[in-house]
């Protein structure tokens, strides 16, 4: 029972990560019909910037809590700046443009982590835990730092899904993403509304790298083995649905959690290959996407 | 006329004078090609190994360069990124010999790439230098592959020996390595050797090289509860977030990393619970017993990666130095020469006088000979816990000074 408890416990801890990674993935294709590999980028750079400055912010005598706030907001700032950058350059020229997209992205991709390699190098760094410590829930033993990931990954997506619903803003992003013509017809500004969901998108990937910093390894390439995982996740739950993000970032982060332990890590990856592929085969849509 | 006569006559004067003034010898460079890893969980070996082989190449091109057949040739380190994987290790290998035209590797870094690397080379004549650990990388078939550090066959054994002796008390081990060559060549020695000193091998996962999230397969060794988790073939940083996690985890016992060449790497990652690790491919080169060449070269790296130098970045520098003597015994630039020279040579290395010997153990001396040190986490910083040098070394420098 222990044991079940632990590992239910890692699968939402995975799988949170994987959740505020894969719904802004899915944000971008659902309002601009596109995908962008280059999302993983922004996760990267916050989680470097993270690694880089907090030492420095430390050792200038800030506090811990001061410290990591600040690198943080710097963090994600500087993904948002370079979010506005790729889509005021790029990606505002290929909307509902899926293989012109693609090839940007990737395009973007080799560009960013290039720059990345050349100036923070390419060796792996740590992040201390922003709270340190452990609590026993259930018997088992979870790290506070874990628990702050599932906390953030549970209010933002609350937050993400009280946008979507009750704001101006949210509704003409759902309508966009429904039909845009019809939505440009009733007077919504469409290059707004994809500027702005491009943004909330690029957000939601900095803040991903942001909680994920202090619990891997941050380096040059990592955000390449989230991208594979949120893209899974995104195409395993239907392209452009926000609930169908969720479920398949838990699917994986359980299918990790159960996997690795039963068996170990690399039978756990091939696993969710093997099930995304059965789970298309029977829902071409993925589980919750209307084609 | 008489101008012309007169720019005539300067032009001679000019070239006379160049001529008068050119060296004796014309230089050439020889490239040394070195497939390693930039990025990633290795990418501070990569960083390390590329500072020293140019450190060697710098020192050999100051002191005269390499002198065969009444020419000057000195030695310019070209560097890839291997990423540690197969297949960025084959595009290295075709970028190095097909678009760059070494005739030497000077280094190739991790087992997969370096197999990637090593079905060219012998095809095309090229002479390779490899951190490899397997035995299968070496052998009569490939006379052109040398192995430029000690592998799990010359540091496993006595590691963990010296482990059980401190630790006589420990019965069961659990063994988690990446899942690749390099893993699987360590796991294959180390079970051996573990159930030869009487520890029971309770359990051997494999994990893949850029896993960042080591909690469920911690969970899973916590569980079994072994004595001792050794880690193989896992670079620092992962190491030090097994450790961790293990940690969390509830774990205490004895931690070993045969692939463990320093205390930065593991502790960045794994902080307190680095503490008491037992490390296999580490020097202590801050130790007061260091020469002035090991602190010098240890300085360098650490400025170049921001931590000590170890066993997998030190076979660069030496292998370049076993290069120029090797050609210049040889007196040839050809691969094969100099392949059939090297086993014969000794050279100046990092460790002090180094040789290639090992023909008892893989049917051709293809093994550099260097000292297998034992380290230990302790209070943070590394010592040194146990030293074997050589047997074989030993004897061919007495032989030789006699």
């Amino acid at each position: 029972m222990q044991t079940l408890t632990q590992l239910i416990l890692t699968g939402l801890q995975i799988g949170a990560l994987y959740v505020i990674f894969s719904l802004g993935l899915t944000l971008i294709f659902g309002v601009m019909k596109i995908v962008n590999f280059a999302h993983g980028q922004f996760f990267t750079l916050t989680a470097l910037l993270i690694a880089v400055l907090y030492p420095f912010f430390a050792g200038q005598g800030y506090s811990h809590v001061m410290a990591f706030s600040l690198v943080i907001a710097i963090g994600i700032l500087a993904s948002l700046v370079l979010g506005y950058l790729l889509y005021q350059f790029g990606f505002r020229f290929f909307q509902r443009d899926l293989a012109g997209s693609f090839i940007l992205s990737v395009g973007f991709v080799l560009l960013i982590e290039g720059l990345l390699l050349h100036y923070f190098g390419g060796a792996v760094r740590a992040v201390p835990h922003f709270v340190e410590g452990s609590i026993t829930v259930l018997n088992v033993n979870v790290t506070y730092q874990r628990l702050v990931l599932i906390f953030v990954s549970l209010v933002f997506t609350a937050l993400l899904y009280w946008v979507l619903g009750h704001t101006r803003t949210g509704k003409a992003m759902r309508a966009v993403s429904i039909d845009h013509e019809a939505a440009m017809i009733q007077g919504i500004p469409y290059k707004k509304i994809a500027l702005t969901g491009f943004l909330i998108a690029t957000f939601l990937g900095a803040l991903a790298g942001a909680v994920m910093a202090p619990l891997a390894m941050v380096s040059p390439t990592v955000g390449a083995d989230y991208l594979v995982k949120g893209f899974i996740a995104v195409i395993l739950g239907g392209l452009g649905s926000v609930p169908g993000a969720i479920v398949g970032s838990l699917f994986i982060g359980f299918i990790e959690s159960f996997g690795g332990f039963y068996f170990d890590p690399s039978f756990a990856n091939i696993a969710i290959f093997v099930l995304v592929m059965i789970a298309l085969l029977v829902r071409p849509n993925g589980l919750m996407g209307n084609g | 006329m008489k101008l012309r006569n007169k720019i005539a006559g300067m032009a001679v004067l000019a070239c006379s004078a160049s001529l008068l003034s050119a060296p004796a010898f014309s230089q050439e460079t020889i490239k040394l090609g070195l497939s390693i890893p930039l990025s990633g969980s290795g990418a501070n070996w990569g960083i390390g190994s590329q500072w020293l082989c140019d450190e060697a190449a710098r020192e050999v091109n100051a002191s005269g360069g390499v002198k065969v057949g009444g020419k000057v040739y000195n030695f310019e380190c070209v560097a890839y990124d291997n990423k540690y994987n197969a297949a960025e290790g084959t595009k290295v290998a075709q970028t190095l010999l097909r678009k760059d035209g070494a005739k030497f590797i000077a280094g190739s870094l991790g087992t997969a790439p370096a197999r990637a690397m090593q079905s060219l080379t012998e095809r095309a004549g090229v002479l390779m230098f490899t951190t490899a650990w397997g035995p299968s990388i070496k052998g009569p078939n490939y006379p052109l592959t040398f192995t430029q550090m000690n592998t799990p066959l010359e540091l496993v054994e006595p590691l963990i020996r010296y482990i059980k002796k401190t630790h006589p008390d420990i019965k069961t081990v659990a063994l988690l390595n990446p899942n690749d060559a390099s893993g699987q060549d360590v796991e294959v020695i180390a079970r051996r050797v573990w159930e030869d000193v009487g520890v029971k091998v309770i359990a051997s996962d494999w994990y893949e090289r850029g896993t960042t999230e080591f909690q469920p397969i911690a969970a899973k060794i916590a569980q079994l509860r072994p004595d001792v988790v050794d880690l193989g073939g896992a670079p620092p940083p992962d190491a030090g977030r097994v450790f961790k996690e293990l940690k969390a985890a509830g774990w205490k016992g004895i931690q070993v990393v045969e692939a463990g060449t320093g205390a930065d790497g593991l502790m960045s990652t794994g902080g307190d619970a680095a503490e008491g690790t037992y490390l296999g491919a580490a020097v202590n080169f801050d130790d007061p017993s260091a020469t002035d060449l090991q602190r010098r070269l240890n300085e360098g790296v650490k400025k170049a990666t921001g931590e000590s130098v170890n066993a997998i970045q030190i076979g660069f520098y030496d292998a370049v130095k076993a290069l120029k003597a090797a050609m210049e015994k040889a007196q040839s630039i050809e691969p094969k020469a100099v392949a059939e020279a090297l086993p014969q040579v000794t050279f100046e290395g990092a460790y002090g006088t180094s040789a290639f010997g090992g023909k008892d153990t893989y049917g051709i001396p293809q093994q550099i000979l260097v000292p297998v040190i034992v380290t230990q986490v302790q209070g943070k910083t590394l010592r040194q816990v146990d030293r074997l040098d050589s047997q074989e070394l030993k004897e061919r420098l007495q032989k030789a000074s006699q």
